[in-house]
């Protein structure tokens, strides 16, 4: 009855069944022996040889044994005279890649086959050669490979060239002994062949400058084949350009006229990469940016989906640094809001919230809105950052603004997306004061129904830093109360002290408020209730005598000031005794951290022209230090604080590294010293100073250190007057003086009497580096232009021999202490000029901009120009003078 | 570098997965990433319709060919634009093979081929052939025509 079987059923068994349908590894490996009959059956073996790719290609891996018995089984192959069968042993033997000492069994076939009248069996070899061989056999098959790379047949010479490309990796001296034939090669007629060697030589030449221009030069003249061979020279061309911009004063930029001229190839890959290179060419100007902008325009509309993200993506880029350039583009990018590709959408809407003008923000959010439903969080959080930006733009707009980030903060969304909404809310309240009583309500919705703790504890604490200077701070009281009454112990916890934070600024809120917090001291959690009782004691709502409204603001509201990190050594160190523990004698010293600052030191530059991350808490914490020191608290504004220089060796018996600070007309040193003896206690430390190479400064108050501890950092000052306003430089040497009294280990008590001692110290410097600050501009040519002549001073000098160019380019850099600008800090390698951007402030608050150039001639000896733009005359010739000395 | 040649079937499942430089303990990552962006972008997709994406500094181009979904992932110079041209090496290759776009059966029994014809598009993460016509001669170890 088979047969009366309907077709269509037999289609779908017919569908349903897959040719590797219950394969098993353990079969197949059995099934391998047929490799080994005497009378090869050339299809059952490529059967064989299909299921092994197959359990391969599905991620499943051989033991060594089984790899290595399937592959002497193979090799058993290389008889059969079958060129199907052949072409499969050439394939699963790369997949198996054979260990090193197994490979010698095949090499001799791989050689003959090498060697074959038959071009492609010599392809397959070099590439099965290539992928198994290791650096001996290499030397071995070396001629063979350099003759390959120029063969007539372009599979052959693909081959090899691909194959050099990977040995480059791990045999880059011998790959590098091709570079004539691969030179050849690109010279070749056939597109691909021409491709593959125009790839190997730039690798093999990356690291010459020189040459690669040439190559670049000679290639940009000839003709190129292939479309991808020509998309590689754009981007090479465009390296030669990044590398050589700086030299070039006149204004033409080298190479410009072929990328434009590739804005007109046929192949789209082709005008894309040109159209992307030019747009990331440093300081493009926008005469060099508009043939680009056209063609990315025109790919916006184009219906192939790739060309439309390639364009979007690029043209998102731009209008980060040239909005206005973008603008043009907006209708377009408009239409893509609806694209079916939800990544060209959203990278259409970042970039219209860039580009667009304030007229058009509310038709733009009415798009959006619709947009915003049925893309991914990861999408939502980059328009989420792209609103914030826009409505920091242009703050009239705050209010459909902030409507459409709390509508979305009512919709779905996991925590990250949440978390950048409300982060976003809170920069917008801070930023924009018209915001503020419409922000805080949103988020105070946003609390009624917030599955995230931490989001939770987050707003209610902001509500209770901002909510009392609201007009109406009565409005918020509901919504955390009803957090009490509703949340877990932690939102609880912060409910009770945002509440306590209202009672101490609202005077008219605190009976209601006492109610509240007395109401909280039933709660069922320890924290909660503790919460309670202490903030009710503190505001006087227990009847207790109440603080001074000072005191419990500064409670309240006051930054806790102590190093979390020394706060938990010390309450770990702290035994429970009679006498309680004192908060006031932890050190708030920031331990410093030598590892965390190499790594952020070694990090890449940022974005182009960023200024750097100003380090604010240092500073802060720094500033509040000083000021609560009496002797120091009439030397005014801080305007700069050294990193720490270390003023002993790594490991030694007491470290001690230096911080200046700098007044306007006093130098504070402040000593961190460790004591790293468990045996030892140091009693007045203090550092004296000879300041007789520093002439300008005079000494003008000390501050010991009355303990130093085993591990617990101290500190001790000593501060200079000088001059005011003059950048007195000098050295000083620094003892340290200290009554040194044994510890017992075992009871950690001291003994009573010490004996005095003292420990040198290396020197410290006050240079002129320390009078600058490192202050970045986004965009130093705009800076430049607008400080203006009139106080430019510029003269040369020569700075005589250099080991480089980039080390003279870092020791100027380092001497000015300023900040290096657009990345033009970096030398390229084996250039002979550069040019560099620095921006700082001076002290007394002058801005200075400095332009250098750096030459370098065949003796290494180095000349450098030097450019000053300021807001002070006299400042200007002071940085002259900094060089000059 | 390409990084990753990824085809499945329509339910997600792998029939080929093929990585180069992509560390081992990042593939299952990679691999369950790009079948749930299939999973989202690819229903009502036409044949060979491009759906593209990136995902931090690396790019992803991927289609249907009839039953079977096709996903290139690369980076640097194997850019969107790159990896369209190679993808479209890929489906024309399978389609030559498979002489129309593939079921899954179809594409099964013509698994050592596909390989062989994956094996002369892409070696170890570069593009080494595009034509068809070439790469259909060279899995059959003939010298190209044109030559």
């Amino acid at each position: 009855m088979a047969q009366f079987v309907k077709k269509d059923d037999d289609r779908d068994e017919e569908a349903e069944y897959s040719p590797f349908l219950g394969i098993e590894k353990g079969a197949v490996l059995q099934d391998a022996r047929v490799f080994n009959d005497p009378q090869l059956d050339s299809r059952r073996c490529s059967q064989v040889i299909t299921k092994l790719l197959y359990l391969l290609n599905q991620g499943e891996t051989f033991t060594k044994v089984e790899a290595t018995e399937v592959f002497f089984a193979v090799t058993k192959l290389f008889q059969s005279k079958d060129i199907g069968l052949r072409r499969m042993v050439y394939l699963i033997i790369k997949e198996l890649s054979p260990s090193s000492d197994e490979v010698i069994i095949v090499t001799s076939s791989l050689m003959k086959d090498m060697n074959s009248k038959t071009d492609v069996y010599r392809a397959n070899a070099i590439r099965v050669l290539c992928r198994i061989t290791d650096g001996t056999l290499l030397t071995q098959i070396e001629r063979y490979l350099k003759q390959a790379i120029v063969d007539k047949n372009p599979v052959v010479a693909s081959a090899a060239l691909v194959s050099g490309i990977h040995l480059l990796q791990t045999n880059p001296e011998i790959v590098k002994r091709w570079s004539n034939e691969v030179q050849e090669a690109v010279q070749s007629r056939a597109a691909l062949v021409q491709f593959h060697a125009l790839a190997l030589l730039h690798q093999i030449r990356q690291n010459d400058r020189l040459a690669v221009s040439k190559l670049v030069t000679s290639l940009t003249r000839g003709t190129v084949r292939s479309p991808l061979a020509q998309c590689l020279l754009i981007r090479y061309a465009s390296q030669v350009i990044r590398e050589s911009s700086m030299n070039n004063q006149s204004g033409d930029r080298p190479f410009y006229d072929y990328l434009e001229g590739c804005l007109r190839h046929k192949a789209e890959m082709v005008i894309f990469e040109a159209a992307r290179a030019i747009t990331e060419l440093n300081g493009v100007t926008s005469r060099e940016l508009t043939p680009a902008i056209t063609v990315l325009q025109l790919f916006l509309s184009s219906s192939k989906p790739v060309l439309r993200f390639a364009a979007v993506r690029t043209l998102n880029k731009v209008a980060m640094t040239h909005p206005m350039a973008v603008t043009n583009c907006n209708i377009d990018m408009e239409s893509l809001i609806s694209d079916q590709n939800r990544s060209i959408a959203t990278l259409a809407i970042t970039s219209l919230l860039k580009t667009g003008n304030e007229s058009g923000v509310d038709r733009l959010m009415k798009q959006i809105t619709n947009f915003m439903s049925d893309i991914a969080d990861e999408f939502k959080i980059v328009v989420v950052d792209a609103i914030r930006s826009l409505c920091l733009k242009f703050p009239l707009k705050y209010r459909s603004l902030m409507n459409f980030l709390s509508n979305i903060l009512r919709e779905e969304g996991g925590f990250e997306y949440k978390k950048a909404i409300v982060d976003s809310i809170v920069i917008l309240i801070r930023d924009i004061p018209d915001a503020k009583e419409s922000g805080l309500l949103h988020l105070c919705e946003f609390i009624e129904d917030c599955e995230f703790t931490y989001l939770s504890t987050q707003i209610l604490h902001f509500l209770g830093v901002e909510g009392p200077k609201t007009s109406d701070p009565s409005k918020y009281i509901r919504y955390i109360y009803n957090r009490v009454i509703l949340e877990n112990a932690t939102v609880r916890a912060s409910a009770v002290s945002t509440l306590a934070k209202f009672g101490a600024m609202v005077d008219s809120l605190k009976p209601r408020i006492f109610i509240l917090l007395r109401r909280c001291l039933y709660d069922n959690d320890d924290e909660v209730r503790d919460r309670a009782t202490l903030y009710l004691n503190t505001l006087g709502g227990d009847g207790s005598v109440v603080e001074t409204e000072k005191d419990v603001k500064d409670f309240l509201f006051g930054s806790l000031d102590i190093p979390l990190v020394n706060l938990e050594t010390s309450l770990k160190n702290y035994e429970p005794t009679e006498e309680h523990f004192d908060i006031s004698s932890v050190p708030k010293e920031v331990k410093s951290q030598p590892l965390a600052e190499k790594k952020s030191a070694g990090k890449k530059p940022t974005a182009l022209g960023a200024p750097p991350a100003a380090p604010t808490s240092t500073v802060d914490a720094y500033e509040k230090l000083l000021s609560s020191i009496p002797e120091f608290s009439t030397f005014g504004q801080l305007f700069k604080s050294s990193a720490p220089v270390e003023l002993t060796e790594a490991e030694t018996e007491y470290a001690v590294n230096v911080v200046k600070h700098i007044f306007d007309k006093h130098v504070v040193f402040q000593y961190n010293c460790t004591n790293t003896i468990p045996e030892q206690l140091l009693e007045n430390v203090v550092v004296v100073v000879d300041a007789s190479e520093a002439e300008e400064f005079a000494e003008v108050a000390t501050k010991p250190l009355k303990a130093l501890p085993y591990d617990t950092p101290g500190q001790t000052f000593v501060a200079f007057e000088k001059p005011e306003g003059v950048p007195a430089v000098g050295r000083f040497s620094n003892v340290l003086k200290f009554i040194v009294k044994e510890v017992d280990p075992s009871t950690g008590e001291a003994e009573e009497d010490g004996v005095e001692d003292e420990y040198q110290l290396e020197d410290s410097e006050i240079v002129a580096a320390d009078y600058m600050l490192k202050v970045g501009v986004s965009n130093f040519r705009n800076a430049w232009e607008s400080l203006g002549p009139d106080f430019e001073r510029i003269d040369e000098y020569g700075l005589g021999p250099r080991e480089s160019l980039s080390e003279a380019v870092n020791a100027v850099v380092n001497l000015l202490g300023m900040q290096p600008c657009e990345g033009t800090e970096v030398v390229a390698a084996n250039s002979r000029s550069h040019s560099c951007l620095l921006s700082g402030v001076y002290i007394g608050n002058v801005k200075v901009l400095v332009r250098l150039s750096f030459g370098v001639d065949s003796s290494k000896e180095v000349a450098m120009k030097l450019a000053v733009r300021s807001e002070d005359e006299s400042v200007s010739d002071a940085i002259h003078e900094i060089v000059a000395n | 570098m390409l990084l990753a040649v990824l085809i499945t079937n329509s339910e997600g499942n792998i029939l080929v997965e093929r990585f180069n430089g992509v560390p081992g303990e990042e593939r299952l990552h990679w691999r369950s990433f790009l079948v749930k962006l299939g999973a989202d972008n690819l229903k009502g997709v036409k044949n060979e319709e491009l759906c593209v994406a990136s995902h931090k500094s690396v790019y992803i181009v991927y289609t249907v060919l009839g039953h079977v979904s096709i996903y290139l992932v690369g980076k640097d110079e194997y850019d969107e634009l790159a990896l369209s041209e190679a993808i479209f090496v890929v489906t024309s290759a399978i389609k030559d093979v498979c002489g129309k776009p593939p079921t899954e059966r179809l594409f099964l029994d013509k698994y050592g081929r596909i390989c062989l014809c994956l094996d002369e598009i892409v070696w170890k993460g570069l593009l080494e052939n595009t034509d068809k016509d070439r790469i259909k001669r060279l899995v059959r170890l003939k010298p190209p025509t044109e030559f």
